[in-house]
């Protein structure tokens, strides 16, 4: 059955990785944010978000966003976004300021390389 | 109480008026109706009087044992003196509980049917006489005929109900899309039929819709008609593809009945209007166009189910159109006697596109003008499903539920293409349109029914949306919320957000198509 968006994780060393395809919007914006929750432990080092699949995202997965942001930061993680460049994804953000508070990386291989210098 | 269980209630006061009047008559202790069962091969006691218990009891027996099994088996009167010397072995253990000594059957015939029996007993020994047994032949006779009439009553109101019961009470609300349905019963209550349609949402962004037709009347076609319709909701769970469901459906009525019936499976992308559809030798669906014109689908081809043919499915999609019908209805609408079923095809296609575009309207009208002076209709289903058309002024109204977003992105975006709209200007459209019916989805006063109205319109190059609920704005609270408005800002030329005493309008404005 066809669903929104779709969350798939995986794992670099210490380093999470979430992607997300498809859209996201307030209908699907709870189930995404328990989801990710669930998947970074606090072991983890860093979660890479890779939105290069995302083809809509809304105020609400915005705000989802943030608020993962906040809350690793307050355990001390890393937290970037992979956002191809010119994507609609990447007009929204850029909208908000998103780069302002969380890194911004055009593919996850550049994402990768920026949580093992730790920094961009 | 229902129709149908007063119709019952006829038929026990009557059966116990009559055997009072024959224990009167023929002075007999006893007296007792047994009815054959739908198989034709149980006898079930219905009535009695003296011996009721054999009613509580649910005494059944085969046909052809014991002493009613012999009068239903023989079809002629039959007598035993004396039970203690009698040639038949009676198997009702009742008759010797209550000491019965002599019994007279007679059978229940109805058109050369037998339909049961009715006898007489006594607690003393008897000879009943050529006479007794004319008489009770003569109330017999009397007798079947009314408990026939009362029982096709009965099941034709049973089937009725039923019928009823399985239809949808209400189709769902669609952004972009409308639907109606319609039924109408055959002429004559015991010919209730086997028509069916069904919705079946599957998930937010799917409908599986069908319609379909059992072969025969009366309760056992309403009862398969169930079966059937159960099972395709059952498969739609777990099937995506019309023609595999079909296939499954096939083998389940293979299994399960012997009756004829046809059926379309067709499923509805919210998102895309793509419909995909099989067919099991159910008349083709019909595709009304937005100028006016109309064409029989005609590729999707396979066997009725129930006809022993094992078939594939074939499958046919069309994507529906802005301001198109699809049609879908059942043989009833065109079959008539003495007309050929492309003349039945002729007049349906005329009289659709005659009717008004509303599905509602559209329906009856077309129900309406084909059945108009024909005697005894025949039952008819029909089901059709609009799409808006994206005309310079667009008007739908949106369930106020966080599903219908995407839906709602995917109508405006068509709606500026179709208006001359760049991609960036559909994804701005999206963003602000989805922003705007969130908020409304938020605060939606209340549970339930909260609806959205959305409206677009073109003036000299400008698209101007406005999207109105009935609750008030509120920007969502908290550090990291309230970020609809300036996304929506963003996006557009212009927004204004209007509260009045009963809602809130936020109008979006943006040029499109590059105009300057």
């Amino acid at each position: 059955m066809p669903e929104l968006a779709r969350l798939s994780f995986g794992k670099e060393g210490d380093v999470e990785l979430a992607h997300v395809a498809g859209e996201v919007d307030a209908s699907n914006v709870a189930e995404l944010t328990k989801q990710l929750l669930e998947a970074v432990s606090n072991q983890s080092r860093a979660l890479v978000l890779d939105l290069s699949e995302t083809s809509y995202i809304d105020s609400s997965g915005i705000s989802l966003i943030f608020d993962a942001a906040a809350r690793m930061k307050n355990r001390r993680q890393e937290m970037r976004l992979v956002v191809p460049p010119k994507s609609f994804v990447s007009e929204v953000l850029g909208a908000v300021s998103m780069s302002d508070s969380v890194p911004i990386d055009a593919a996850l291989p550049e994402a990768l390389r920026a949580v093992g210098s730790g920094g961009a | 109480m229902t129709e149908a269980g007063l119709a019952f209630l006829d038929l026990n006061d009557l059966l116990t008026e009559l055997l009072q009047r024959v224990t009167e008559v023929l002075k007999s202790d006893t007296a007792a109706v047994l009815l054959v069962e739908e198989d034709g091969r149980t006898l079930v006691a219905r009535a009695a009087k003296g011996l009721e218990e054999e009613v509580e009891r649910g005494f059944r027996l085969p046909v052809g044992r014991g002493f009613a099994g012999r009068v239903a088996a023989t079809r002629q009167p039959v007598v035993i003196p004396d039970l203690d010397n009698s040639p038949v072995t009676v198997v009702n253990p009742l008759m010797r509980e209550k000491k019965v000594r002599s019994l007279l059957g007679v059978p229940l015939i109805v058109e050369g049917k037998v339909i049961g029996v009715l006898h007489v007993g006594s607690l003393t020994q008897r000879e009943f006489t050529a006479g007794d047994i004319q008489l009770l032949q003569l109330v017999a006779d009397r007798v079947a005929l009314s408990i026939e009439r009362s029982r096709l009553a009965v099941q034709g109101q049973i089937a009725q109900t039923l019928q009823r019961s399985l239809l949808p009470h209400s189709l769902p609300r669609l952004p972009g899309l409308s639907m109606a349905a319609w039924y109408l019963p055959a002429a004559e209550e015991s010919a209730v039929g086997g028509d069916w349609y069904d919705v079946i949402q599957l998930g937010h962004r799917r409908l599986g819709l069908t319609i379909g037709d059992v072969a025969g009347h009366g309760l056992a076609a309403a009862t398969y008609m169930g079966q059937l319709r159960s099972a395709i909701r059952a498969y739609s769970l777990v099937i995506d593809r019309p023609a595999e469901l079909l296939k499954l459906v096939s083998r389940f009525a293979d299994q399960e009945h012997s009756r004829m019936a046809t059926v379309i499976y067709a499923t509805l992308n919210l998102d895309t209007w793509v419909v995909d559809f099989a067919r099991a030798g159910h008349p083709y669906p019909l595709l009304l166009r937005a100028d006016g014109s109309s064409t029989f689908l005609t590729e999707a081809s396979g066997p009725p189910l129930g006809s022993g043919a094992v078939g594939d499915y074939d499958q046919q999609r069309i994507a529906l159109g802005p301001a198109e019908t699809l049609f879908f209805y059942t043989d009833g609408l065109i079959e008539r006697r003495g007309k050929t079923l492309s003349d039945g095809e002729a007049a349906l296609s005329e009289a659709a596109n005659a009717a008004p575009d509303e599905p509602e309207l559209m329906c009856r009208e077309v129900i309406q003008r084909l059945t108009e002076g024909i005697d005894a209709p025949d039952d008819v289903a029909v089901l059709a499903v609009r799409a808006v058309g994206l005309d310079d002024r667009l008007e739908v109204e949106v369930p106020a539920v966080a599903e219908q977003l995407a839906t709602v992105r995917h109508l405006i975006r068509r709606w500026v293409t179709a208006k001359g709209g760049t991609d960036d200007d559909c994804a701005a459209f999206a963003v602000a349109v989805s922003e705007a019916c969130a908020n409304s989805v938020e605060h939606a006063y209340g549970p339930g029914d909260a609806m959205i109205d959305l409206r677009a319109e073109l003036n000299d190059g400008e698209a101007l949306v406005s999207v109105r609920d009935g609750g008030e704005w509120r920007e969502p609270t908290g550090q990291h919320r309230g970020r609809g408005i300036p996304l929506m800002k963003e996006f557009m030329d212009d927004v204004a957000i209007e509260t009045e005493d009963d809602g809130t309008t936020v109008q979006l404005r943006r040029r499109i198509g590059g105009a300057p």
